[in-house]
């Protein structure tokens, strides 16, 4: 979608309830109704998904089968597993046990809270990294290409966010594989962990995040240089150019100031594809995330598993857009 | 540094200059439909050892069952491209169409918000799978609506938003106090007044429809063996790269190529203003 | 015996054939890197070795009887605990948690004794009633009728301290056999929830496990002899890419069970040792016996002849591997060498078509899934290769959960793929008599079910033999299984690991005996 668009459009409404009296509660109020909203739409997605599921060809029971197995074996580990029992019956259970913070058992007889409590951190660490790589990038190279419009930099700047864009993280994983690992050897090629899960070292984080980033960069300072544009045009930011302020000074304190609700609704856009999309750069970089852990469990239609992970990166992704709302409701409350 | 250059939009480009750009995107729309023909070997051939090396028979070497890169390089293009164009059409039709609407209509326009919430908070790979899934058989047209599904939420957001504006504009109000029907206001006066949204919206959709397709080629959806495709043949040859890393370099290259060539058309193609407003997915 | 079907991680199982060491490396001691004695030297004490297996972070499982679903997971349980009895070298099965047995004449009645010595980590000492407990639990999974055939839970029972019955339905001169794979011994009553860290017998006791991954120490009181190594750290990999990677760049010292494009990587690096598992792996095409097109067995005689084994073979398998003659079990020392070779014969197969009045203006579906690494690039190359027979086939891929569900047992024509190759009487009652469970085809034939009856009821060792290949001819002509190859497991390790196990398939997680030199 386009962020700087939808930025503008939410903006304006933004402005309205800005104006409004008693600020600081409206804004707590609205973080509130914002908050439960969001978690009624998680609620409904893992709904869907346990829906989605059970349209799938085979089940738990049939994927967990060795080879010997009857079908009356299979039907006892169906029944072992809950699976004869109604859809909505299971998805109850499931959800009223959301709030102890148990997730289930997956098919393996593994408490899913242990599947997912090594990849999570791994997750938000990698996707953290990615995540602030991209912002810092996206609006550096924004800001540079929107401080020459039609300049040989941003014409430069604007191809190279094409380039990068549109290239799948598959690509550039391999390519990067290929350059800094297989051939020369200076990078780890795959991720080994610590007893405690974690990464062992720092350079094993380097391809991944730079793989998970690169596309996102592309967007994001496509964003960024787009709404500086929209910026420029604003009475005040004419205005402090025309009061003879430094045009470097205009551009990081007056445009940027009303560009950040855009940037930091396109940023938390990607945040999803930095969490979700990882399976890929997961894989081959055999990163230990939650992108692989979807995958598999897809695989194996194995529901509690699909589920925590889908609810694990819903509640990172609806908290970040939360902070970008903040954001948007901050700036734009403190300008009148 | 002027504010004015800031804000300014760029003068219309001169015809020539439109053509340089949309060239690259043309020529290897035509090279790819061209393909087939221009291929030295069938497809499915094995002609050389798995994962040679360039050479002999094969310019390009061979994959993993020692067919010949290079042909399959011009046999996998069209596909892809075809599949990402029909995404593209459709996403950006049905987008404008319910984008209209919904600014006319609050409770059409409140349902497509909140359907784009939901899909923000579906991690964009488990959505591929499951539909894809759930419709074994289904192959590329599968995939299709997929992808389609992935993109129109997010599209139709753009569209309301530009449409938002001029939606609020006099005559439209005007035309609906006089009582005109809904599909006239929407189709006859808002969306002749999107056109360069549309435009754009367009260009960067099909850019993200060749993403998603190549994608769920890798996550093993959509084409069946022995077809040919650019990004399937990444993923089933990866383990090669060491031995023929132009099984991988080739396709992906390819990959990159069209993106960049088919932004740089849309670019050129669509009006200064309604460029930046449709900078997504 | 069985896996987890749809985890193609499981490759072997092996009966017999001594696995060779192809490329060697060559390092400072050429005789330790030769084939004959990479085990060459005298054993040096000491050092950790860093293993990659392959595995998936959402099927992780630390249940020795659970469900199996990763390679890394049964490496580690298989350190950890002990199985009664183990693949071996030179006979199929070796004493492990067993010292012995001995079977009644009527070979129903088998009585198994506890290695003498045997202690769990924590110093209590081995009991047959913790046996019984274990094999009962052992019995009493979904998955137990499999692992333990026709043996009902309350025929195991204790006799003694030290001796453990198990009687069989039916007489089965390879009930021992059955005993290698998943039969671990842990505490009697050990609880569901205890069994993470519940004390084994292995070789190696657990240091830490952690999302797949896993840190094991020596055990210094093993009852089966001296451990060498100090530690073993197993990584789990969820692709045989990032592990041939990790290996080449040094991150771990043995990939185990890679595959073939990284031993071809490995090649040309003096530094790295590959191992070559022959009869690894079977990917048979099955063709429907009972109806269909393929039900007249001329034309299923026509497409065993229309492939191009050597071909596969080189194409679909990068030369790792070997021909095969359409008769599965290929790695059991009974195995018919003798049946003439099928050869690709176009001319015949024409004619047989002709004879059978074939359609050949319908395509034919061949299913096929990415299960495992060649199988949907076997069924693209058969395609390919009839094709100039005139024979029209599209190939069709399933996803794997799809595949189960619609295909397996059901369909006409599809791929599949045995990663346990234990022997032709195996496959035989498991495949091929009529109402076998997985009777793939859906053959049944008098003449084949008259035989196989001969050589499960047969004590005498020189007639059980003349029936097993007439059982074998009869497969080799007849059956709806075309299998053109078999696919060797490939593991890599690098120059220092000695005496890397030598064994096909699970006998390869055998790691006690392995040293690093240096």
């Amino acid at each position: 979608m386009s962020e700087a668009e939808i930025a503008r459009a939410e903006a304006a409404t933004d402005r309205v309830a800005a104006s409004a009296p008693r600020r600081a509660v409206s804004l707590a109020a609205r973080a509130g109704v914002v908050l439960a909203k969001r978690a009624a739409l998680l609620c409904a997605l893992l709904a869907v998904v346990f829906a989605a599921i059970e349209l799938l060809p085979g089940d738990a029971a049939s994927a967990a089968a060795d080879r010997g197995e009857s079908a009356a074996d299979t039907a006892a580990r169906r029944h072992l597993l809950g699976l004869d029992r109604p859809l909505w019956e299971r998805f109850g259970d499931w959800m009223t046990a959301l709030p102890t913070g148990d997730l289930g058992t997956s098919a393996g007889g593994e408490r899913v809270t242990d599947l997912l409590s090594a990849p999570l951190p791994n997750t938000l660490l990698l996707g953290g990294a990615a995540f602030a790589l991209t912002l810092v990038s996206a609006l550096a190279l924004g800001c540079w290409a929107a401080a020459r419009p039609g300049g040989p930099v941003d014409r430069v700047i604007g191809f190279a966010s094409t380039v990068t864009l549109a290239l799948p993280e598959f690509v550039v994983s391999v390519g990067l594989l290929l350059l800094l690992s297989l051939w020369t050897g200076w990078l780890p090629a795959a991720t080994m962990t610590t007893a405690d899960g974690s990464p062992a070292s720092w350079t094993m984080l380097i391809m991944p995040v730079l793989a998970l980033a690169v596309p996102q960069i592309g967007w994001n300072a496509r964003i960024v240089r787009g709404a500086l544009a929209d910026q420029a045009a604003a009475p005040h930011v004419i205005a402090a150019h025309l009061d003879g302020l430094a045009p470097r000074r205009v551009l990081l304190r007056h445009a940027l100031p009303g560009a950040w609700p855009a940037v930091a609704t396109g940023a938390a856009t990607s945040t999803g594809m930095l969490l979700g999309g990882a399976v890929v750069v997961e894989t081959l970089f055999n990163y230990p995330g939650l992108g692989t852990v979807l995958a598999g469990s897809v695989a194996d239609r194995d529901t509690p598993v699909i589920a925590g992970v889908v609810a694990c990166t819903g509640a990172v992704i609806s908290l970040v857009l939360l902070g970008a709302d903040l954001v948007r409701a901050r700036t734009l409350g403190a300008r009148p | 540094m002027s504010a004015d250059a800031l804000a300014t939009p760029r003068p219309r480009r001169p015809r020539a200059r439109i053509l340089v750009r949309v060239a690259p995107g043309l020529l290897l729309t035509l090279l790819a439909l061209a393909g087939p023909l221009l291929a030295p070997h069938p497809l499915d051939k094995p002609v050389t050892a798995p994962y040679a090396e360039p050479g002999g028979p094969a310019a390009l070497g061979g994959d993993q069952l020692g067919r010949d890169v290079l042909s399959r390089m011009l046999h996998g293009g069209s596909e892809l491209i075809g599949s990402a164009l029909v995404v593209a059409l459709l996403v950006t039709t049905l987008a404008t169409v319910l984008g209209c609407f919904a600014v006319l209509r609050p409770t059409l326009g409140r349902l497509v918000e909140r359907g784009a919430d939901l899909a923000i908070l579906l991690p964009p790979v488990l959505g591929m799978m499951l539909l894809a899934l759930a419709w074994p058989g289904g192959g590329r047209l599968a995939v299709i609506v997929a992808a389609v599904a992935l993109g129109v939420p997010y599209a139709v957001r753009v569209v309301a938003s530009a449409a938002a504006p001029v939606a609020a504009c006099g005559f439209i109000e005007a035309a609906t106090a006089s009582g005109e029907r809904l599909w006239h206001l929407a189709l006859r006066e808002i969306l002749p007044n999107l056109r360069a949204t549309v435009l754009a919206l367009f260009g960067l959709r099909f850019v993200a429809a060749v993403y998603v397709i190549a994608m769920a080629g890798f996550l093993q959806l959509g084409p069946q063996p022995p077809e040919a495709d650019w990004a399937l043949m990444i993923r089933e040859n990866a383990a090669g790269a060491l031995l023929n890393p132009w099984v991988v370099l080739a396709p992906g290259a390819a990959i990159g190529l069209l993106a960049v060539s088919v932004n740089l058309a849309a670019d050129a193609l669509a009006p200064t203003a309604g460029r930046h407003a449709v900078t997504a997915r | 015996m069985n896996w987890t079907r749809r985890q193609a991680l499981w490759a072997g199982g092996g009966v017999g054939a001594a696995a060779l060491l192809a490329a060697c490396g060559g390092g400072k001691d050429d005789t330790a890197s030769s084939s004959a004695d990479s085990a060459g030297g005298t054993p040096r004490k000491g050092g950790t070795l860093r293993i990659g297996a392959l595995g998936r972070g959402s099927a992780t499982t630390r249940d020795p009887h659970g469900v199996q679903g990763n390679e890394s997971d049964y490496l580690i349980i298989a350190l950890v605990y002990d199985t009664l009895t183990a693949p071996g070298l030179k006979d199929n099965t070796v004493g492990r948690l067993a010292s012995g047995w001995k079977s009644s004449d009527d070979l129903k009645t088998w009585r198994f004794t506890i290695a003498k010595g045997a202690t769990f980590h924590d110093g209590s000492p081995v009991t047959a009633d913790d046996v019984v407990w274990s094999l009962r639990r052992l019995r009493n999974t979904p998955a137990g009728a499999g692992r333990l055939p026709g043996i009902k839970a309350e025929n195991i029972t204790a006799d003694g301290k030290d001796t453990v019955v198990l009687v069989s339905d039916d007489a089965n001169a390879d009930l021992p056999l059955l005993t290698r794979l998943s039969t671990f011994v842990l505490k009697k009553d050990t609880s569901d929830k205890e069994i993470a860290k519940a004390p084994g017998t292995g070789p190696f006791k657990l240091d830490w496990f952690r999302g797949g991954n896993a840190r094991l120490l020596r055990n210094d009181k093993w009852h089966g002899g001296p451990v060498h190594l100090d530690a073993i750290e197993v990584t789990m990999f969820e692709s045989p890419q990032a592990m041939a990677n990790a290996l080449l760049g040094g991150q771990i010292d043995v990939a185990s069970n890679v595959g073939a494009v990284a031993a071809r990587t490995a090649a040309s690096r003096k530094d790295i040792q590959v191992t070559r598992r022959p009869n690894d792996m079977a990917m048979p095409i099955v063709m429907r016996t009972a109806e269909g097109p393929f039900a007249d067995p001329k034309v299923r005689e026509a497409m065993k002849l229309v492939v191009d084994r050597e071909a596969m073979v080189k194409q679909v398998l990068s030369g790792y591997g070997t021909v095969a003659n359409d008769i599965l079990g290929t790695g059991d020392p009974a195995y018919a060498k003798d049946v003439p070779q099928r050869r690709r014969d176009l001319d015949k197969v024409k004619k047989l078509l002709e004879e059978a009045d074939f359609d050949f203006s319908k395509t034919y579906e061949l299913v096929t899934t990415e299960d495992i690494a060649g199988l949907a690039e076997s069924a693209t190359l058969f395609a390919t290769q009839a094709r100039e027979a005139g024979i029209k086939i599209k190939v069709v891929k399933q996803e794997s959960g799809a595949f189960y569900e619609k295909t397996w047992l059901k369909g006409d024509f599809y791929t599949n793929y045995w990663g346990t190759n234990d022997s032709v009487v195996f496959f035989a009652s498991k495949t091929m008599v009529t109402g076998a469970g997985q009777n793939e085809a859906g053959w049944s034939e008098k003449q084949f079910d008259d035989t196989y009856r001969k050589v499960i009821g047969t004590a005498d060792k020189k007639a059980r033999a003349t029936s097993l290949r007439e059982l074998q001819q009869i497969e080799h002509e007849k059956s709806g299984y075309l299998l053109w190859g078999m696919a060797d497991g490939i593991d890599l390790a690098a120059a220092k690991v000695r005496n890397l196990p030598k064994l096909p398939g699970y006998g390869r997680v055998q790691l006690e005996n392995v040293w690093l030199s240096r």
